[in-house]
């Protein structure tokens, strides 16, 4: 969070810089089967970020000491292309891509079945080929279509999104602006079906009050997201 | 990357295909597959395309940095080609370092770009000695299903093709194209059986033998040969393909110009 206060974000009429209100979400488009030598695939386009996940297996977990005898592992991949954002990233790992990659993992496994594939292992990869920002949210969102195209049993489908706070205001999927400029940043992943949480992150600065907001923004938010997800999961999405 | 175990039936069945001049998709000995070129897809890049043959789909975008021009070349500005194959794009390709693959895929990508001089390294240089621009090339595969030294070249030209030198964003003046002369294809075959074919899938490069690329460009001439892995091959075969390369890079070129609009 930068936190400069004083840059004007919010317009008299409650309007944000790219013409959304409090509760909007930037526009979303879902494409599945997009890599065709994947088993499940799904191009995520979330206002400009382009993010595109691949799912292999269930296959051979090798080496065999990363085996679990009762279940699956579930090996997530994070990683930000070169050209996806306004300064070139330097190809590799870093601290940033191995945290998203753990906090990504720690979700899906929460509601894949892998106890169904015991001794082997499912990897999911997330490609950010464009950032704009809340490039873990598309990350996480599209990896549940990914695993759902891949026909991978699952409890539920998980719907990421974040709220935060720019000049005082809780807005809702904040834009790239909003994200450097903004004072708080609260990204969740919802479980449409129960209402549950398996991802929480929040950095920044929110009253007991905001809070709340924040958090209802994003649930509501995820029920809306979950129907375009299901809607490309049965026709194969982009409009 | 991780070399899958050939198994023999696939290399038999592949060696009769062959003696019959059949291919295991059906193609003709020296067809390539469906080809789609798109550019401007990435945002954030200064130049960008995406290339789709058949089930192989590449990305290639253009960043720029600035750079102190090395000692010995004050007046010029540099390029740098890097090929990511990450295993987003199949179930062989595994994380870590770059393998000998991907470095030798951006490294023959980079030959044909560099050697052809479609771009005036001289026209990079800022102030002599001290600022110069370095163009960065990265590509990148998300579905490898063969040949991605074909696809990565020709969204590769593309992209530069439609680079825009972003001097606003680091103060140095205004935003103009990158002046990109010339237009360089290269042609890949790969020894499927007993012959060569063109635009080999990733079943025909498991199965088959070595692979050679051609790097043609204006007039036929030459900017860079590839030979790889294991095989032999006769001058006789050499100078068959390299006739099918002047044939097929007119054709790319074409589509090039085409889809830039030229």
């Amino acid at each position: 969070m930068g936190g400069y206060g004083d840059i004007q974000m919010i317009d008299e009429n409650g309007l944000r810089v790219d013409g959304r209100n409090a509760t909007q979400v930037r526009p979303i488009t879902i494409e599945t089967g997009v890599i065709p030598v994947a088993d499940g695939s799904c191009r995520m386009t979330w206002g400009t970020n382009d993010v595109i996940v691949a799912v292999y297996g269930p296959m051979e977990a090798h080496p065999r000491k990363i085996q679990r005898q009762d279940r699956a592992v579930l090996d997530v991949r994070y990683n930000m292309a070169p050209f996806s954002t306004s300064d070139r990233i330097r190809p590799g790992f870093n601290r940033r891509s191995r945290e998203i990659s753990k906090v990504t993992a720690d979700a899906l496994e929460s509601v894949v079945l892998l106890e169904m594939y015991p001794r082997s292992k499912i990897r999911v990869e997330i490609e950010v080929l464009c950032a704009e920002a809340g490039t873990r949210c598309v990350g996480l969102t599209a990896a549940s279509v990914a695993l759902a195209d891949a026909g991978i049993p699952m409890t539920d489908m998980v719907v990421s999104v974040a709220s935060g706070k720019v000049n005082d205001v809780v807005v809702c999927d904040l834009n790239k602006e909003e994200d450097n400029y903004g004072e708080a940043d609260l990204p969740m992943g919802v479980l449409p079906n129960s209402g549950e949480l398996v991802f929480l992150q929040m950095d920044g600065d929110l009253s007991p009050e905001e809070f709340q907001t924040a958090w209802d923004y994003n649930i509501q938010a995820a029920y809306d997201i979950h129907k375009i997800m299901v809607d490309a999961l049965k026709t194969g999405g982009a409009n | 990357m991780a070399i899958p175990m050939v198994s023999k039936l696939l290399r038999n069945h592949l060696h009769e295909l062959a003696l019959n001049d059949q291919r295991i998709d059906g193609r003709e000995q020296w067809e390539g597959r469906p080809l789609q070129l798109e550019v401007d897809v990435l945002e954030r890049a200064e130049g960008s395309a995406k290339v789709t043959m058949g089930d192989t789909i590449v990305y290639a975008g253009v960043k720029f940095q600035l750079m102190t021009p090395y000692p010995d070349r004050p007046n010029e500005g540099g390029l740098m080609c890097g090929a990511e194959v990450r295993p987003v794009a199949g179930r062989n390709w595994e994380p870590g370092p770059p393998s000998a693959e991907s470095i030798e895929l951006g490294r023959v990508v980079d030959r044909g770009i560099r050697e052809s001089g479609c771009i005036d390294v001289n026209s990079l240089c800022i102030i002599p000695g001290e600022k110069a621009w370095q163009v960065i090339l990265d590509l990148f595969a998300i579905s490898d299903d063969g040949n991605l030294f074909d696809a990565f070249a020709l969204a590769a030209i593309a992209a530069l093709k439609t680079a825009i030198v972003p001097c606003e964003k680091f103060e140095v003046g205004e935003d103009y194209p990158l002046n990109v002369s010339k237009i360089p294809i290269m042609c890949s075959y790969h020894k499927v059986g007993n012959r060569f074919v063109y635009d080999a899938n990733s079943q025909e490069e498991l199965g088959g033998d070595e692979r050679i690329h051609i790097t043609l460009g204006e007039e036929y001439h030459v900017h860079s040969l590839q030979k790889g892995l294991k095989g032999i091959f006769s001058a006789d075969e050499f100078a068959e393909i390299m006739e099918r390369a002047k044939i097929q890079s007119s054709e790319l070129r074409k589509l090039v110009n085409t889809v830039l609009g030229d």
